[in-house]
């Protein structure tokens, strides 16, 4: 049984399952699925709207030879290339959703954990984008992170352990998404450290003294 | 290897005897006969029929696309790009989940969303498309009748929503339009737009339980 209980808004899901939604947000729409049920559910029937919009248009003669071309292209296929990603990085998780295994195991660069302050780590992730940074967040038990305003769009999927905020407690699968403008101050548990992905649009504004020390997270470096 | 059998339903055979089909959990439309048929037995005549029946629907989806970047003369392209996936991948095509259609209209987005990220990206990005859509081992998917009962309502849903309702979803699933890129072109309120969407959704009962939904408007 899914105990999720943050999900992305419902138009999120339907850019998802229209194939219009940006890379970094699928991202994370993505990652939430792995966890929930419900919106797997959804997402199924949302693929039901599109087949059906798709298998009621006037259809359009193709070509004569396009059946050939295609039987010749697969007799050309080679056999089958299931090469999987090797786990390379201590940071990937069997129980995480696969592309985000690939994305720690495939990025450029190996990531790696940067200290931000005293209860936060972050590791930037390569996404062929630069509309959005993506990273993974470490809170350490009992963490207390700087009160934070959002200058940018920003979605979060907690990937292990739990937060909170002003509004709420966000275990496994949760997803966020905070508006810019918003301003939160997340908890880390306090029975062990939290991992969440999350996908940042704009740089954010500082809204507590010790704001300095999170100024890394929050430029956006273009990679 | 799948282990489904498949039986068709004749169209004229009686409404009780198709009811008792469905309730043995076998999904019956011919074209998710063929999909298992070519994944078991890589049988090419199904594909042809496959083919014949999809690459002219393929095409016109194709064509319909608005997105930036996309000409028309990549139909075809997509048309073969995806029914070269449909070979490839139909071991996967589980019929117990959905229908052939739907699966061969998953493939087509996924292979829309590829060839213009290739088209526009030369950055690295280390996931296929697929890895997006990748599912967990454990799924336990819902009673074939229970999805044909949503297959139908969204069927007959679709067909007699408000004309403002189904402009959007066309554009959204037909054009490649984000709710934004919607809301900027027909000069409608984002909220609108969603709310639009929204209802139509309500009404082919897709959202499970609105209430808990709370967005912003
Ligand atoms: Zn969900």
């Amino acid at each position: 049984m899914s105990t999720v209980n943050h999900h992305p808004e419902s138009s999120m899901l339907v850019d998802f399952s229209a194939g219009n939604l940006a890379t970094a947000p699928s991202i994370c729409v993505s990652a939430h699925l792995h966890f929930c049920n419900q919106c797997r559910n959804e997402l199924l029937r949302l693929d039901q709207v599109g087949s059906n919009l798709m298998s009621e248009v006037e259809p359009t003669e193709v070509g004569e030879h396009l059946f050939d071309s295609v039987m010749s292209q697969i007799d050309q296929l080679p056999e089958s290339d299931t090469a999987e990603v090797s786990s390379t990085s201590d940071m990937a998780d069997s129980r995480y959703p696969l592309l985000v295994n690939k994305l720690i195991n495939g990025s450029e660069s190996v990531p790696k954990w940067r200290r931000l302050s005293r209860w936060l780590d972050v590791a930037q992730v390569t996404t062929g984008q630069n509309e959005y940074e993506v990273a993974l967040h470490k809170i350490c038990a009992g963490g207390k992170t700087p009160r934070h305003n959002h200058g940018g769009q920003e979605f979060t999927v907690v990937l292990k352990g739990s937060f909170s905020d002003e509004q709420a407690v966000y275990k496994e699968g949760d997803f966020l998404s905070c508006q810019p403008g918003d301003v939160h101050q997340p908890l880390g548990a306090q029975n062990g450290e939290c991992i969440c992905l999350s996908a940042l649009a704009a740089p954010i504004e500082l809204s507590s003294p010790f704001g300095f020390l999170m100024k890394p997270w929050l430029r956006i470096n273009p990679m | 290897m799948l282990g489904f059998t498949i039986k068709l339903v004749d169209e004229n055979e009686e409404p009780s005897k198709k009811t008792v089909l469905l309730s043995t959990e076998k999904r019956s439309d011919q074209w998710s006969m063929l999909l298992v048929s070519v994944a078991e037995t890589r049988d090419r005549r199904a594909f042809s029929q496959l083919f014949t029946h999809f690459a002219p629907l393929l095409k016109s989806f194709a064509q319909a696309s608005r997105h930036e970047g996309w000409f028309p003369g990549l139909s075809e392209d997509l048309v073969q790009e995806v029914m070269i996936k449909v070979w490839q991948k139909s071991a996967s095509y589980n019929p117990e989940k959905a229908s052939a259609t739907t699966w061969i209209y998953t493939v087509a987005r996924n292979c829309r969303i590829d060839m213009l990220r290739r088209k526009s990206n030369t950055q690295h990005l280390p996931l296929e498309n697929e890895d997006f859509w990748h599912e967990a081992d454990e799924e336990t998917p819902v009673s074939l009748m229970r999805q044909k009962r949503s297959e139908d309502k969204v069927q007959s849903c679709l067909a007699r929503l408000p004309k403002e309702q189904d402009e959007i979803l066309r554009k959204v699933y037909l054009e490649g339009k984000s709710h934004a890129e919607a809301s900027n072109e027909l000069g409608l309120p984002l909220g609108t737009v969603k709310s639009r969407v929204r209802l139509a959704l309500q009404k082919m009962q897709i959202l499970v339980a609105p209430e808990f939904r709370d967005e912003i408007l």
